[in-house]
């Protein structure tokens, strides 16, 4: 049964000075799953995805993932190969041809000499410009990254992880600045990718209706809390609703 | 707290602007500003503009001249280049893993580069005619030591204001710090560092010209001659070469800069 949990979340808490941003957080994540964080701003959804991409470290409770405790993933090489990230499109080196921006997904295998050399002579080019293909830009492959729109950019950032392989993926706001059908083409996109490729993902978004519609279970935080996690079928509007309500004013 | 800043930025406008008045009252308006006979000579050195000295003779002095002060600009500038990248990427600590060995690094490779542009490339220059005597070395090393100081601060400046999220993106993919240099720092500055040095090298013709006042040839020592013998024509004719030989470079490197935009 744990060999099916990629990520157990034991009594997680995280604070910033005064300020609580997650209080003894517990959940499973079995491995597939697709999973979107929604929560009011400020509800601890950016924190929750730092603490799984090692970059934050937690003040309590223990975080383990695929069997091992995160310490044990200090490593960024070792890291890259279970956890992959991806954030709004401001993710990817601008200057740099497309090519290279996807084929940096490979770096956690490649030594340094095939690294520079591939930045002259593009090495594992057939891979490079399938996973492009993958996600519907086959004809870009030498084009400055820059030149690219938000939603090229982000499919971009999309065939880098096809090429970095992680077994969970996880999304920070990553349709924030796109318009509504480019944040669906993504979305779609995302989550069609990784049901391929057999990978977990953990989205967090503001919007409830692409949670529903893209992803198969709900967690929703507030105030650094868990205040439901649910089947993305069983939400209802009137939990949605407390979830985003304002305090009230006594 | 921020108002109470502007406000006390304004008194200070205020005392130096008063500071400034004060000091028109040190002047002795009634003798003279200038030296008597020094408007006579001002004026006939404008009058040569004119009539720069076109002869043959001079017009080749002034070609091989220029091709001495473009080469030691040149070379001083390739070697300072090369300073600069290295020590420039040293002292940004991009390559150090912990926060106590980047503080490190940084400190004592800004350490190194501010020593090397804080003295003058005319001192240096000084320097080094002192020990290896007139040679052409003397004024590439003077050079580049200066120039490699400048431009390696400024390559460290600019590698330290590449935005944060590409690089923490390549981090998460597993890159190393080697591998975010080539990957995310060195492509996203390359452009302002190819632009930053074509305008330094603009500065070093100006620079090798006028370090040739040592002794060691070029345009500033021929118009150091010139003006000895007050031969104001030559001079211009002279000064009109370096001024092409800028104009040129500059032209140069806008085309640079429209060709790395594209």
């Amino acid at each position: 049964m744990s060999e099916q949990n990629i990520i157990e979340m034991n009594q997680i808490s995280k604070n910033y000075e005064r300020k609580i941003a997650l209080s003894s957080l517990s959940f499973v994540v079995e491995k597939g799953e697709l999973i979107a964080l929604i929560g009011p701003s400020g509800a601890g959804k950016t924190t929750l995805l730092n603490l799984l991409a090692t970059i934050l470290k937690p003040d309590g409770g223990e975080l383990i993932i695929d069997g091992q405790p995160i310490q044990q993933y200090s490593d960024q090489k070792k890291r890259a190969k279970k956890i992959g990230i991806i954030r709004q499109q401001f993710d990817l080196v601008g200057q740099l041809a497309v090519i290279h921006n996807v084929l940096a997904g490979r770096l956690a295998d490649w030594g340094f000499f095939k690294s520079f050399l591939s930045l002259f002579i593009p090495q594992e080019k057939q891979a490079a410009t399938l996973a492009l293909e993958r996600v519907g830009l086959p004809d870009k492959l030498f084009e400055r990254t820059s030149n690219l729109s938000g939603g090229e950019q982000q499919r971009v950032a999309l065939a880098r992880l096809l090429m970095q392989k992680p077994e969970i993926v996880l999304a920070d706001e990553p349709v924030a600045s796109l318009d509504p059908a480019r944040a669906e083409d993504i979305l779609n996109m995302l989550t069609k990718l990784a049901k391929e490729e057999q990978q977990t993902v953990i989205a967090s978004l503001h919007s409830v209706e692409y949670a529903r519609k893209y992803f198969t279970r709900l967690i929703a935080l507030k105030n650094g809390e868990l205040f439901f996690d649910l089947p993305a079928d069983q939400v209802t509007d009137k939990q949605l609703q407390e979830l985003y309500q304002l305090k009230e004013l006594n | 707290m921020f108002s109470f800043d502007l406000h006390k930025r304004k008194i200070l406008t205020v005392f130096l602007l008063l500071l400034f008045m004060w000091s028109l009252f040190g002047v002795h308006w009634q003798e003279g500003v200038m030296h008597s006979s020094g408007i006579g000579t001002a004026m006939e050195i404008f009058a040569a503009m004119f009539t720069p000295d076109l002869s043959l003779d001079i017009l080749y002095l002034a070609a091989e001249s220029s091709w001495l002060t473009i080469a030691y600009a040149t070379a001083g500038m390739s070697l300072a280049l090369v300073l600069a990248l290295i020590i420039g990427i040293l002292a940004s600590g991009v390559l150090a893993s912990g926060k106590h060995s980047r503080s490190f690094m940084k400190g004592s490779f800004r350490g190194v580069l501010g020593f090397m542009r804080a003295i003058h490339e005319l001192v240096w220059a000084w320097l080094f005619v002192a020990s290896f005597g007139l040679s052409p070395y003397a004024a590439i090393f003077a050079l580049a030591i200066p120039y490699g100081g400048i431009l390696g601060r400024i390559f460290a400046d600019m590698i330290n204001d590449v935005p944060e999220e590409p690089i923490q993106a390549l981090r998460a993919a597993g890159a190393s710090r080697l591998q975010c240099l080539f990957y995310g720092y060195l492509p996203s500055v390359k452009n302002s560092m190819i632009s930053y040095t074509m305008y330094r090298y603009e500065c070093a013709i100006r620079s090798s010209a006028i370090m040739s006042f040592v002794g060691l040839g070029g345009l500033g020592y021929q118009i150091q001659l010139s003006l000895d013998d007050l031969q104001y024509n030559e001079v211009w004719t002279f000064l009109y070469f370096l001024i092409i030989i800028v104009v040129f470079i500059d032209g140069w490197s806008n085309m640079l800069r429209r060709r790395m935009a594209q």
